[in-house]
Parts: structure tokens; sequence; C-alpha cells
């Protein structure tokens, strides 16, 4: 049986990693998909291969999440292609890692832009569509950098912070509507993003995680489809750790 | 501006009467109130005094007019969210609007 079947998903971030795998995934389940990225690249067009290649349907749209139009394009693409908007995983997000002593003001903006402010505009516009249906899911992929910080994460880990708190209150809102919204702590996966981890802060991060190695994009896109499938019909405000136990 | 012929003038306040009262059934319907349309002034405030209706109410009353009436609600429009008076002006001039557009 098909998790997602007929279902419509936006997945911001599509591209690579994490929200590659959850794309994939959604698509082997069953549901048509809407793909983001900020720009279009050879990656972005290996991920719509992936999907077809799943058998599944898919769009793509381009545009930075922080921006009101590109989320209103991305809704509006969903909504005039498939239907209707059933899931949206705010995944899209960028890593500026410093020592606060020596982080500019940018690199604070641009982490909280795309991060928090992105996850604001493509939620509101998702639970505009999703208000109307009576039914959705919005799933945010945070990180265990919210529970535990990390040197060099002030950006990063306050962006990922917030994103609990604004899942519990948009959960409060939107219950009523039957659109839940819940979040993931992720722990160390292998991506891009981690890859620019320095090595000896990896290895140390893995020496703690029980199952004595990182997470995989695959294993983080089995919490968002159980998320965005009827298996998870009173799951809401919460948070999914995503660690290998690593942070418990 | 041109004036109104008398037709004209019966014809628009027939067609707010008509748009006053599908956005009242529309919010009795959505906010689940024990009224019937009659019973609420067209003048009913939505908040406090008037129907005592909340921030959350605000959402399904946003979400009733774009469903019932086609439209879209911007940030700038929500200030007119306070009674049924106002929605039914903003209803109206929003229909204005999209036909200039069309």
């Amino acid at each position: 049986m098909k998790l997602l079947e007929g279902k419509t998903a936006l997945v911001t971030g599509a591209s690579r990693g994490i929200g590659r795998a959850v794309a994939v995934e959604f698509a082997k389940q069953g549901a048509n998909l809407v793909v983001n990225a900020s720009r279009a690249s050879a990656e972005m067009d290996e991920t719509v291969e992936l999907i077809k290649d799943a058998g599944a349907q898919v769009i793509t749209s381009i545009g930075s999440v922080d921006q009101e139009e590109s989320a209103r394009a991305m809704v509006g693409a969903a909504v005039e292609t498939f239907g209707s908007l059933d899931i949206l995983v705010n995944n899209a997000g960028i890593t500026r890692d410093k020592p606060l002593m020596m982080m500019k003001e940018e690199d604070f903006d641009d982490v909280i832009s795309v991060n928090l402010r992105g996850t604001y505009q493509c939620s509101r516009e998702a639970a505009r569509q999703m208000m109307k249906q009576r039914s959705g899911r919005i799933i945010q992929v945070s990180s265990i950098s919210a529970l535990s910080g990390r040197p060099g994460q002030c950006n990063y880990a306050a962006s990922k912070s917030a994103l609990v708190g604004f899942t519990k209150s948009l959960a409060r809102e939107l219950g009523k509507f039957n659109v839940l919204v819940n979040a993931l702590y992720v722990g160390v996966i292998d991506t891009d993003l981690t890859k620019k981890m320095p090595a000896a802060a990896k290895k140390t991060i893995t020496a703690n995680i029980p199952l004595g190695r990182v997470g995989t994009p695959e294993e983080v896109a089995g919490p968002c489809v159980f998320l965005g499938s009827d298996l998870s019909t009173f799951v809401n405000g919460t948070t999914i750790n995503i660690s290998g136990g690593g942070y418990v | 501006m041109t004036p109104l012929t008398l037709e004209q003038a019966r014809a628009q306040a027939s067609a707010r009467q008509e748009t006053t009262l599908k956005l009242k059934e529309a919010l009795i319907d959505c906010l689940a109130l024990e009224k019937e349309p009659a019973d609420i002034p067209d003048d009913c405030l939505l908040f406090g005094v008037g129907l005592g209706l909340d921030s959350v109410d605000a959402l399904e009353i946003v979400v009733a007019i774009e469903s019932e009436f086609g439209l879209r609600v911007e940030d700038e429009h929500m200030k007119e969210i306070r009674s049924i008076n106002s929605i039914v002006d903003l209803v109206i001039s929003g229909g204005e609007l999209q036909a200039e557009v069309a």
C-alpha cells in the first residue's frame, strides 16, 4: 500500500540531500510533487528524473523561499497543476558557520532569512490553501543544533530553535482546520551541509551517536512520510528526534 | 463619477443585499453560530462586543470569504475584517478590482 497515494506535496530545498530524499520517497509512496530550489541546476534536474523514475508527476518551482512571490508561485503551481496541496516540507536551509565574534551581520541575517523567514513565507501560503481544504500537513525540518547548540552555529541554532516554537504555535492555530504541523530534530546526516563540517567535529559527534554512524537522507525521509500520511492523524505540534540516539 | 440611474441604483442595492446574505450564511456555517442571518445586523462588529469572535475565528472568516467569493484577502485587507458591512464593502470592491484586471 502506498502511504501518500493521490496526495500533493511541496518540498523546498529539494535539489539534493534531505530534500531530494524526501521528495523521492514521497514519489515512491504515490504523491505528486512540486519541488523547489533557489536556482535551476543539474542537481535539480537529477531530482526531477528520480521522481519521474519513481512513477510520480513532478513540477519544479524555482525561487528563494524567503520571498513571498516564490512561496505564492510554489503553492499556486501545486493547486493549479494537481488541484490541492496536502503536504509542505519546509526543508530549505543554509549554514554560515562562524564563531560569533567573526560572524558578520549578513551571515546571521541570511541564515535567519532562509531558514526561518522562508518557513514563515511557505507555511503561510500553504496554510491559506490547506485551511480551505480543511486538511493538510506542514513539516518543518529543524535540527539537533536547536537542542544542543554547536560552536559556530549561533545563527543556525537560533533559526532551528525558532522553528520549534513556530511549529507549536502554528499547530495550535491550524488544528481546528485539520492542518497538522510538526517538526523534525534532524541529527548529523550525510549531506553537503555536513560535509562542510571539520573532520574532527564530525568524528566527535559520531562518537556520541549510539548507532556509531551518521544518518542518511533516506532515514529522514521515512519520518516525513509518516508525518505526511494517514498514520499520523493525531500527531500535532510535536518534534521527532532523528539523531540515532545521539541527542536524547 | 457618472450619476447612477434609478435602475442601476436598485441593481446595486439588490446585489449588496445578496452579498450580505451570502456572507452571513457563510459565517454562520463556518463559525457554527446559533443564529439566523436576520439575527445579525449589517453593522454588527465581529470581534469583542459584537459577535464576540476571536483571532482564530478571523482565520475562519478569511477562509470563508476566499472560498465563498473567490477573492484573495491580502494583508492590507485584514483591517476590513471588522463588521458585516466592512466585509461586504471589501467583497464588492474586490470583485470590481478583479473585473478591472480581467
